[in-house]
């Protein structure tokens, strides 16, 4: 075999799968077309905007450097690749409104719950929860009555700090990230942005900015809005009436 | 016969002008990747104990789990995995082309600016500037430092190569050539499609994906299996067994590797052609990984007296096994059914150990046993140094990767059982963990024996021996077990 006919035989076994499952579907990725509600199915008639609040990339970035990846995933995958849609709270919530009307959010991830970041991640191991929903299910455990702390971020912040610190979770292998708080002595009244609940006596612990930044990301991942009938991939999704 | 004398002691000078034209950037390469190796496996260790004791070294940032974790693989990869690589890849293409090196400034260069992308890479992590691309985790300014002096170090073994004299072409070189020529693409590909091109974040998850699999399959596998080439007909002394298998297993792994990785987004909001392509190409690897180990055991056959006594034939051996038990567990675990249960486990840690421990690294320590005494013309000091790091690493490895894929099964059935708490998930790999880190505590311990001891050769402080070390005894042997001490310049000329 010469030297020319190697090469070439080289670039066609590696060029192929590189066009195909690389640039191909990368350039056809970059730019997904916008997804409508049409009336006879949802109702509405209306463009698809999907929806989330916080500092999304100062948070993921925060999320990436400390490694969350590595344990937490945020993925939903379809019932023939996993079983995580009927796990309570991570794909969605089945429950009833304040009006007594069932409502079921619970769905599989689309190409938009990733809306603001640069990169998906997708996560290497499920040591911890999948976070697709943990904005939802904070936002739940701060309503129970046994609830240490009044709102999300106070919820997250406690967890952060000490992830062990619930006695329901005596079991967790979570890693401290106490790094992202920082402690000091209180004058006076104390300032007003110190964490409830953590602290020794005459101390106050107060998120630094990456702490607050990586809240906000934690929080804005919620899956309650309503998809149009066309990407709701649900298996008892109905058209609407 | 006369001519014949003349011809062998003509390329023995050969041999030994290349050897000592290479003998700086060799060594530099592997004693600094031997470095780099004993502190990503010191970081293994401690992220692994982390895993199951969370409070262990608890309450400084950079040493918080994700950060450490982070550190061990990248530097698993970029500091040992890839410097052991250029090492083995210059050395071994001048031998086969048969060209002194005349460009070793220059790779020396490129080398320290390797290592230095390497620590600045290290310490971006562990101060909280990872970008959390897995295996892509360095500050992004590293990545273009890294590429750049990959091609100063490496260009010029292709260059051997093309101006190589009407020559035979060898299995190895095919392997080393398509390695060079791989790396780059998949380096530039990989990080231009994540950090530079504005694109999906799930595709730029799943080119992520794809450049883990990739770099294993079409970098690390290529060298490894040309360095297994070149030392088992070496050290037995006979011809590979079957030339047309050998290239038949070449060009199954060129076109299955570079489907391989996506499996990983298995499920995700993608095509979902992709994903399970590369789970069928994984399994397919079978396919190479079979025709590499029938054709270097079969060569081995009948020299198992070899295999007991060379350092290097016994690591590459191990190495070739652990490729043939890579290719048994792709298959095992990419078929749908498995796929839902690793994808989110232990298993893939485990996997990507076997593949650059178990498989690249065994085959590399076997190239450097080999290779460093011919440079520095000595011998290694000891027997003992030698087969510690064999046992310690085999048992480890071995430890890790079936502690990690079981206990990464066990996870995902607990995962898979939607009905039950999470608690029980989450715990379920507990005790996996645990024989890990004392796995990752074995494999520390043996590498180093084996940084020391290359420390030790690099201060051409070996044995002066015409004698190499080997790890089985001649117990007839009266004085030295072997053979008369001595510089070895000087009892040649003694006996001429």
């Amino acid at each position: 075999m010469s030297f020319k006919a190697f090469t070439l035989a080289l670039m066609f076994s590696f060029g192929i799968p590189w066009l195909m499952i690389i640039v191909v579907p990368f350039s056809k990725m970059r730019h997904v077309e916008p997804i409508y509600f049409t009336e006879e199915a949802d109702g509405r008639d209306d463009v698809y905007v999907p929806r989330r609040a916080g500092r999304i990339a100062n948070g993921a970035a925060i999320y990436a450097a400390n490694g969350c990846y590595i344990c937490h995933t945020q993925l939903i995958r379809p019932s023939f690749a996993g079983s995580e849609l009927g796990r309570p709270g991570w794909a969605g919530f089945k429950e009833q409104d304040d009006a007594g009307i069932p409502v079921d959010t619970r769905r599989e991830t689309t190409p938009f719950d990733y809306v603001g970041e640069s990169f998906a991640q997708i996560g290497l191991m499920r040591n911890g929860p999948d976070l697709s929903n943990v904005g939802g299910r904070i936002e739940r455990y701060v309503k129970e009555d046994d609830a240490d702390a009044k709102t999300p971020e106070n919820w997250l912040f406690l967890h952060l700090y000490d992830p062990r610190k619930k006695v329901k979770a005596y079991w967790s292998t979570c890693p401290s990230q106490a790094h992202l708080f920082t402690t000091r002595n209180v004058y006076g009244q104390g300032s007003p942005d110190a964490v409830p609940g953590l602290g020794g006596e005459g101390e106050e612990v107060l998120p630094t900015d990456q702490a607050l930044a990586l809240a906000s990301y934690l929080i804005s991942m919620k899956k309650d809005d309503a998809v149009p009938y066309s990407i709701n991939y649900r298996r008892d999704k109905k058209k609407a009436e | 016969m006369p001519t014949d004398d003349i011809a062998f002691q003509k390329d023995s000078e050969l041999r030994a002008k290349i050897d000592r034209s290479l003998r700086h950037p060799v060594m530099f390469f592997f004693a600094s990747g031997a470095t780099w190796l004993a502190l990503s496996l010191l970081l293994g260790f401690i992220s692994s104990a982390k895993a199951h004791s969370p409070t262990f070294l608890d309450g400084c940032g950079f040493l918080s789990y994700g950060r450490v974790y982070a550190a061990h693989l990248n530097l698993l990869v970029y500091g040992w995995g890839c410097q052991a690589a250029f090492g083995l890849v210059i050395w071994l293409m001048a031998r086969l082309s048969r060209k002194e090196c005349s460009a070793v400034g220059i790779i020396l260069t490129a080398g320290h600016v390797w290592n230095f992308g390497v620590l600045v890479g290290f310490l971006g992590i562990i101060a909280g500037y990872g970008t959390g691309k897995p295996w892509m985790e360095f500050p992004v300014a590293v990545w273009p430092m890294l590429l750049l002096s990959y091609l100063f170090i490496t260009v010029w073994s292709f260059v051997q190569f093309r101006c190589s004299e009407g020559g035979k072409i060898y299995v190895a070189q095919w392997y080393l050539v398509a390695a060079l020529f791989w790396f780059p693409w998949i380096f530039l590909t990989a990080h231009l499609f994540v950090f530079v091109f504005n694109g999906h974040p799930v595709m730029a998850a799943a080119v992520n994906a794809w450049f883990k699999y990739a770099l294993i399959f079409l970098f690390f596998t290529p060298v490894a299996l040309g360095t297994a080439y070149y030392l088992v007909p070496k050290v037995t002394g006979r011809p590979i067994y079957s030339y047309a298998l050998a290239l038949f297993g070449f060009w199954a792994l060129a076109v299955i590797g570079p489907w391989a990785g996506m499996q990983r987004l298995a499920g995700a909001p993608l095509p979902q052609f992709m994903p399970y392509l590369g789970a069928a190409a994984t399994i397919l690897i079978l396919i190479p990984a079979l025709a590499v180990g029938v054709n270097i055991i079969m060569t081995i056959r009948g020299h198992e007296d070899a295999v007991s006594a060379s350092p290097s034939l016994r690591f590459a051996l191990g190495g070739i096994v652990s490729f043939l038990t890579l290719g048994v567990l792709g298959l095992v675990l990419n078929t749908p059914g498995t796929l839902k249960l690793t994808q989110f486990s232990l298993t893939g840690y485990g996997y990507e150990i076997l593949a650059i421990y178990g498989f690249f690294s065994m085959c590399a320590f076997g190239g450097i046993y080999f290779i460093v005494p011919r440079i520095t013309r000595r011998e290694w000091l000891s027997r003992r140094f030698i087969s510690w790091h064999f046992w310690l690493t085999v048992y480890g490895v071995g430890t890790v990767v079936v502690c990690s894929i079981m206990g990464g099964l066990f996870q995902g059935q607990a995962q898979e059982a939607y009905g039950s708490a999470w608690m029980d998930a989450a715990t379920r790999s507990y005790a996996y963990n645990i024989g890990t880190t004392i796995a990752w505590s074995f494999i520390l311990f043996g590498s180093i024996f084996f940084l020391l001891h290359l420390l030790l050769m690099w201060a051409r402080l070996g044995r002066r021996s015409q004698h190499p070390t080997l790890l089985k005894v001649d117990d007839h042997h009266e004085a030295s077990p072997h053979g008369p001490e001595g510089d070895l310049d000087e009892l040649q000329s003694a006996e001429a």
